[in-house]
């Protein structure tokens, strides 16, 4: 079973490229004929996904949420899937290149440093870790998305406005529309962080004697978490909208990444694991 | 085949001439009727807004597009048409330039898809007054064929290609659920009118007019039930209106940067979309400096319409594919219209027939019986196909390849399903 989750690691990778590569190409041409084989495409690379993670899990005997690589490829799965649900219930089928290529950079991440681990920390197995992580991963893609949706509602907000109409123009869905997608990812977003940030304050003091509430993945969190309740709020009161919510998306994806990055390479939290 | 075919159209003849040659529904009936028996046996008239045309099978070989172009001089003998005026067309090129038109790569407005249901129009016209034969009847369908193969295969027909729909396709990359949105058209000329057909065509929530004269508006919203607001007092609601479309023969700016400034206070920044496609232009071009006022002028919709016509342009060799390929399928179909390949395809036909069913059922009868068997079943057949074939035979004979030859000839292949059915040998 080893060598088949080593070979599916490897080969994951490939088929994010290649779906990528198909969504761009039809992003380019606009063929008619290639609309259903990319989504076709995608679905077989999620499936091969969805096996790779539930045989690790057997394998390992935990799910792939102990580490900062198992949790890039879950990561990667988890914007994909999102995407592709969006891609089903919306029929907007012009954005997939944007989103397909998140995943492939969490994917290949994770495919080049994961390593096989059996024995995880004790404080790991509890069920309560699989809430949180769920919610944040969750979370996580859903902030990840609607950044995506923001950064395109400012490209096409910029080609309407200086008359420029190319292929941005032409494959995009309208500006009202991605001020939605995006809008609606944040909330969604910002309720699983909202649960994750939840379950965290009650469980990590208990779990982890040297919790700490200047932990830098806490404070980018709730720095995060502000930034998107600010956001979320003014636009449904009524005061902001259109580009200052979508920068405010974007801001806030961006220092979730970097607080990622930060608590887990650098290793100054008993978040990072790894 | 000798279909004629002779056209006078854009590329031929200048707008004047265009237009005195336009033919209503009752004059193509007139026309129809007096050239079937005179010219054509068959045939179809098409006319639209850039094009007069006559298509037909001539009754007898003398008649050529001269005598068709005569027919419409003598038609129009008040306006001064010559036969530089005309393009003519025969045979394979006649079909070729149906084909053409079908697909609009012929039109003035490259890919118009207007012209796929004027073509069917004046075939309906023409069957009406029985004009429409087996042959004509055939290169409709051909052409009809080919009309949807250039829709789904090609986009030719694709994105906006006039100043007013490209407006509307502008606004719908801005808005989207145009029936929750509101819009103001202001100016009720004929530019004003086509883009609030265009907007109520894709469904608009709520559709205003306003006009200097108020009679005008008056009679625009009347035809598309739309509310009227007075001219005098229109900035006062601008902030209840997502869009704007002004195209209005002020000479002077109508709405400044203020009163949209003032508008977007009100509508608490809610995208405004400004189209100005009036000339000289109704509204300040500074307000597209204001966030989420999406301003456009005539000239930034004509990159829109310009980007459009040349990816449309590069479509036309993917069409005139097309084109050739149904050519070549029609003309198959029309060459196996002789008589002695006929012959054989019926006889083939029924002798496969024959053998199906002798071979089903011979086992109930005896050996003896089943040779027996297999005579009579030939005798029959033979009996059955003696009488067709000494016609037949004798169309072969006289070398005649008239028309109604082959309407007959395709009769026969169409009732026996001759062309749907192939030999065993022919399909491997």
């Amino acid at each position: 079973m080893i060598n088949f989750i080593d070979f599916l690691n490897i080969l994951l990778p490939f088929f994010y490229v290649v779906t990528f590569g198909i969504y761009s190409y039809d992003f380019m041409k606009g063929k008619k004929e290639l609309a259903n084989s990319k989504r076709l495409f995608l679905f077989i690379t999620l499936l091969f996904h969805a096996t790779y993670l539930i045989t690790r899990t057997i394998y390992f005997g935990h799910p792939p949420i102990t580490n900062v690589f198992e949790i890039f490829t879950v990561l990667a799965f988890a914007v994909s899937f999102s995407y592709f649900v969006l891609e089903l219930v919306t029929d907007i089928r012009g954005t997939g290149p944007f989103i397909i290529i998140i995943s492939i950079l969490f994917q290949v991440v994770s495919s080049l440093e994961i390593e096989h681990i059996i024995t995880v920390k004790e404080v790991l197995k509890s069920n309560l870790l699989g809430v949180h992580v769920f919610s944040a991963l969750v979370g996580y893609s859903g902030i990840t998305i609607s950044a995506v949706y923001g950064f395109l509602y400012l490209m096409l907000y910029k080609e309407i406005k200086l008359n420029q109409f190319g292929l941005i123009f032409d494959r995009l869905p309208s500006l009202e529309i991605l001020e939605k997608l995006s809008f609606s990812s944040a909330i969604i977003g910002f309720v699983l962080l909202t649960i994750a940030i939840i379950i965290g304050i009650i469980w990590l003091p208990q779990a982890f004697p040297d919790f700490s509430y200047a932990d830098p993945k806490l404070i980018g969190t709730s720095i995060v978490w502000i930034l998107y309740g600010i956001g979320i709020l003014s636009k449904l009161l009524g005061k902001w909208r259109g580009k200052k919510v979508v920068i405010l998306s974007i801001v806030g994806f961006i220092i979730a990444i970097l607080s990622t990055m930060l608590t887990n390479f650098l290793s100054l939290s008993f978040h990072s694991f790894y | 085949m000798k279909l004629l075919a002779v056209s006078i159209n854009h590329h031929s003849a200048p707008v004047e001439l265009r237009e005195a040659l336009y033919l209503g529904i009752e004059d193509i009936k007139n026309l129809a009727t007096e050239a079937k028996g005179k010219l054509f046996s068959e045939g179809l008239v098409l006319c639209t807004c850039n094009r007069t045309e006559f298509y037909g099978i001539p009754v007898d070989k003398n008649i050529s597009y001269f005598d068709v172009q005569n027919f419409v001089i003598e038609k129009k003998s008040t306006h001064k048409i010559n036969p530089e005026h005309f393009q003519s067309f025969m045979s394979r090129e006649a079909v070729k330039h149906l084909f053409r038109v079908i697909t609009g790569i012929d039109s003035l407005l490259i890919g118009d898809n207007q012209i796929f249901k004027q073509v069917k129009d004046s075939f309906l016209v023409s069957e009406e007054m029985g004009f429409s034969g087996f042959l004509m009847k055939r290169i409709f369908d051909a052409a009809t064929i080919v009309g949807k193969r250039s829709i789904t295969e090609t986009e030719i027909g694709e994105g906006a290609v006039t100043v007013s729909y490209a407006a509307v396709q502008l606004i719908e990359k801005i808005l989207s659920t145009l029936n929750k949105k509101s819009a103001l058209v202001i100016g009720a000329g004929e530019t004003g009118e086509i883009a609030a057909k265009h907007l109520q065509d894709r469904g608009i929530g709520t559709l205003a007019i306003t006009n200097r004269t108020i009679e005008k508006a008056e009679k625009l919203a009347q035809s598309l039930k739309s509310k009227i607001i007075p001219f005098s007092n229109f900035k006062e609601h601008l902030h209840e209106y997502d869009i704007v479309i002004s195209a209005t023969s002020a000479p002077d700016l109508i709405l400044t940067k203020e009163d949209v400034k003032k508008s977007m206070k009100k509508r608490n920044s809610a995208s405004l979309v400004l189209m100005d496609i009036a000339i000289p232009r109704d509204m300040d071009p500074e307000t597209k400096n204001l966030d989420y006022v999406f301003y456009h002028d005539i000239d930034s919709l004509n990159i829109i319409v310009e980007q459009n016509l040349s990816k449309r342009k590069s479509e036309i060799p993917k069409v005139e594919k097309i084109i050739e390929e149904e050519l070549d399928n029609f003309f198959n179909w029309y060459n196996s219209l002789q008589a002695a390949p006929t012959i054989k395809n019926l006889r083939d036909y029924f002798e496969a027939v024959r053998a199906e069913e002798v071979g089903k059922n011979k086992n109930k009868f005896s050996t003896d019986d089943q040779e027996k068997l297999e005579i009579v079943t030939k005798r029959i057949i033979n009996k059955i196909l003696h009488h067709p074939t000494i016609e037949l035979r004798k169309s072969a004979e006289s070398g005649d390849n008239s028309p109604e030859s082959a309407t007959r000839l395709g009769i026969l292949r169409e009732l026996f399903g001759i062309d749907n059915h192939k030999p065993d040998e022919e399909k491997k």
